[in-house]
């Protein structure tokens, strides 16, 4: 059995050699073929890339021509009417930028107030004006008394805490009872309040008011003087 | 029948004897093997030829090779990379009449309807001729291809070829110069650098100048509105880097567009700033000055020369001043007032040989030098008619006609600290190192100048050309045109050569007028210091943020040094 199975194996050896080389060939040709297509793909990728860097290369040339610096001059010098920069315009820094801004305009906060439907404010409360140039908050009560008569709640809370502390018991028991009341009790209570609050206060400052004034007088009016007679001379 | 051909044809049977019959077979044989073998080498040759071809062969599909595609000519780029100067591909329309098949006349009414360049007719006489190929149009618009195109005529031709474009048009023209119509360099650096721009063995490669372009409009554009407002008949401007000697703008007017190159009038095609040769006059007397400074005649801008009315030179010419002292001046009021009589005085003692050592050196007696094939040679008097006269009015600038560029390189020499560099337009980088350069002043010198030159636009006659914030230092130089060989009386050139900023010398740029007539707003003046000077004071305040440079009020040159050798006028 072994010999004739030999036998046979001996005669098929050279058609197996065949085979095998055939085999090996036509895998190294397929190998070939696979590379030889990858590489015309390759290069059809580079031709395509070199046509898409003409096609840029023509767009750039075409912007660049549509807008040379002498068309943006004439546009700039005849349509838009810009010119360069004078020396004066150049900054040294942030710092001289800020220098440049002006405050913005606001509300002149002394101004007196005038309200279309209010009663005349009362002339002390004129005269009380220009001594409160000096502190935000004293305006602010000068329009509250301005507009006396009209309820404005959004003025209450700043005395609020005070009114508080002056009348410890009631506020007190509705603090610990309903704490989310606690907001809205001491407001009413202010409003309650406020003539005798508002009365205290401009009573209060008049003294001070008028303190000031009789110190800035005596320094004020040598100067004008001192002026006058400079004008003379 | 008794054809040798083997193997083929039966023989008829025959009688032979045994040894014919085995020599026949031998050489039938033999024959065989021949034939066979020829087939196995042919098959063989076809064989070998496929494997070499499948192994390392191009496949059929290949396109044209990529280096086709590349433009044959390099870009000229200015020194931020911008192009100034491109190759590519134009359609070029083409009429060959001997294959026109349609209808000639309908032919002809739609050229003209395209072209209208020609009537019908003559676009008729065009087709009907007996040439082979008519140019139709060069450089074609699309649009025109697309409807020659829809034409379907068989007898147009349309087809690409390389076309040098300048995007920026006039920009820096003269500076680039221009192609002929095989695209080789024919003026400029298009000319100067041909061979480097179609060298196959770089391909592509940009060649980098040291022009800036946006420097270069702003000094166009100041120049052409200087030269339409003072009615002037042409203009340059030269501007450059004092340390490298880099050319960072020049320009000379009228403009040329270098795409139509060949259609401009000469006058355009004429670059002033490096061809043209002009007596600069005043101009020159800040040489005159540091000449005497180094030679030890000047050893104080307090110096006293005697400056009456007029000096008689030794030939009997007699000069004269336009703000005339008529009092003995120091050598600060000679500059301030551009005093011809005190410059004379001062080169006389000099001398004529030391003058002319000097002039050399400066490169004042030689071509100006720089890339560009366009180059002026100064005009000046010989050496054996150079007399003490001769000594004395090329001392005020005049009998010496330079170039603008000469004298933008003086200005750079005077106040790089001494150093004369030949100007360069290609940029200065780490791979094209700025050269040595050659002394001519000490750096004293050099510096004793810029309050000098300061001292002329804060108080003299060049007060118009101030950049506030800018420090500008110069001289106005206002020159007598010749004219059929004299001195016009009505036509001058002026100029402006001056520095920035003077406390720290930078740039150096001369701006030139010619012909400027005057105005009624320079109160009919046509001297430099209403012309020339007001228009390097708009270029140096437009181009200097760009340079790089900061306006300061706070800082300027150190006119101490001058100020106290000016008498006050009241």
């Amino acid at each position: 059995m072994e010999s004739k199975g030999g036998m046979i194996m001996r005669g098929f050896r050279e058609v197996g050699w065949v085979a095998a080389v055939a085999g090996t060939a036509l895998g190294c040709y397929m190998v070939n073929l696979k590379v030889a297509s990858e590489r015309a793909a390759l290069e059809t990728v580079e031709n395509r890339i070199v046509l898409a860097q003409r096609d840029i290369r023509v767009l750039q040339t075409e912007i660049g021509t549509r807008g040379r610096l002498e068309q943006l001059e004439s546009w700039n010098v005849k349509v838009l009417a810009l010119s360069a920069p004078q020396a004066q315009q150049f900054l040294e820094g942030e710092f001289q930028l800020a220098t440049l801004t002006a405050p913005r305009e606001t509300i002149d906060p002394a101004a007196p107030v005038v309200l279309a439907a209010a009663p005349r404010p009362q002339p002390e409360a004129r005269q009380a004006e220009p001594a409160e140039r000096a502190g935000g908050p004293t305006a602010r009560d000068l329009m509250q008394v301005a507009s006396l008569k009209r309820d404005l709640p959004e003025a209450a809370p700043a005395p609020a805490p005070k009114k508080a502390v002056d009348k410890p018991t009631p506020p007190n028991k509705a603090a610990v009872k309903v704490p989310a009341k606690a907001a809205t009790a001491p407001v009413k209570k202010v409003e309650e309040a406020k003539p005798a609050t508002a009365k205290v206060a401009t009573a209060n400052k008049a003294p001070a008011r008028t303190g000031t004034k009789s110190g800035a007088d005596p320094l004020a009016e040598p100067k004008a003087k001192s002026k006058d007679v400079k004008a003379r001379q | 029948m008794n054809a040798p051909t083997p193997a083929l044809v039966a023989r008829p049977e025959r009688r032979l004897l045994v040894g014919q019959r085995r020599q026949f077979l031998g050489i039938m044989h033999q024959r065989l093997m021949v034939g066979m073998l020829i087939f196995a080498a042919v098959v063989a040759a076809i064989v070998l030829r496929l494997a070499f071809l499948g192994l390392f062969g191009d496949h059929a599909g290949r396109q044209t090779a990529i280096s086709a595609l590349l433009p044959l000519r390099g870009d000229i780029v200015d020194r931020d990379g911008h192009p100034l100067a491109r190759t590519i591909d134009s359609w070029t329309v083409a009429l060959q009449p001997a294959k026109v098949i349609g209808d000639k006349a309908a032919l002809a009414g739609e050229l003209a309807r395209l072209m209208p360049e020609k009537n019908a007719a003559g676009w008729l006489a065009e087709i009907n001729s007996r040439k082979s190929f008519v140019y139709l149009r060069r450089r074609a618009a699309p649009r025109l291809v697309s409807a020659l195109n829809a034409l379907g005529e068989p007898g147009i031709a349309l087809s690409r070829e390389p076309d040098r474009l300048y995007p920026q048009t006039d920009l820096a023209a003269h500076v680039l110069g221009y192609t002929d119509i095989d695209g080789h360099g024919a003026a400029g650096m298009e000319l100067a650098f041909d061979q480097q721009l179609t060298d196959p063995a770089k391909p592509g490669e940009p060649l980098t100048l040291s022009i800036s372009s946006r420097v270069q409009q702003a000094l166009e554009h100041e120049l052409i509105e200087a030269k339409t407002k003072f009615g002037a008949i042409g203009a340059a401007g030269v501007l450059l880097d004092i340390h490298t000697g880099e050319v960072l703008a020049m320009t000379s007017l009228p403009q040329l567009n270098p795409n139509i190159a060949g259609n401009m009038d000469p006058q355009a095609q004429f670059n002033r700033a490096t061809h043209g040769v002009f007596e600069l006059g005043s101009t020159f007397k800040p040489f005159t000055v540091a000449m005497a400074l180094e030679a030890g005649t000047v050893k104080s801008m307090g110096q006293i020369y005697p400056c009456y009315d007029s000096l008689s030179l030794p030939g009997g010419r007699t000069i004269t001043d336009t703000h005339p002292f008529g009092r003995p001046c120091s050598v600060a009021e000679i500059m301030m007032e551009s005093s011809n009589i005190g410059s004379a005085q001062i080169a006389a003692q000099v001398g004529g040989p030391g003058q002319r050592a000097f002039l050399k050196k400066m490169g004042f007696l030689d071509r100006v030098e720089i890339e560009q094939p366009e180059r002026g040679r100064p005009l000046t008097i010989p050496v054996a008619q150079w007399n003490q006269a001769t000594t004395m009015t090329v001392g005020f600038g005049h009998s010496i006609a330079v170039t603008p560029l000469h004298l933008a390189s003086g200005y750079a020499t005077l106040f790089n600290g001494g150093i004369y560099r030949p100007a360069t337009l290609l940029k200065v980088d780490a791979r094209n190192r700025a050269v040595r350069g050659r002394r001519v002043f000490s750096e004293e010198t050099s510096y004793k100048m810029r309050a000098l030159l300061r001292l002329v636009v804060t108080k003299g006659t060049g007060k118009k050309a101030e950049a506030l914030g800018y420090r500008v230092g110069g001289k106005t130089g206002t020159a007598e045109k010749v004219i059929g060989g004299r001195f016009s009386k009505t036509a001058n050139i002026t100029s402006f050569a001056g520095v920035f900023p003077m406390d720290e010398p930078r740039y150096a740029m001369v701006v030139m007028l010619d012909e400027p007539k005057g105005q009624a707003e320079t109160f009919g003046f046509r001297t430099a210091g209403w012309n020339a000077a007001p228009t390097f004071g708009k270029v140096v305040a437009r181009i200097a943020p760009m340079l790089g440079l900061r306006p300061d009020m706070k800082r300027d040159a150190n006119l101490a040094e001058v100020l106290p050798f000016v008498r006050e006028e009241k």
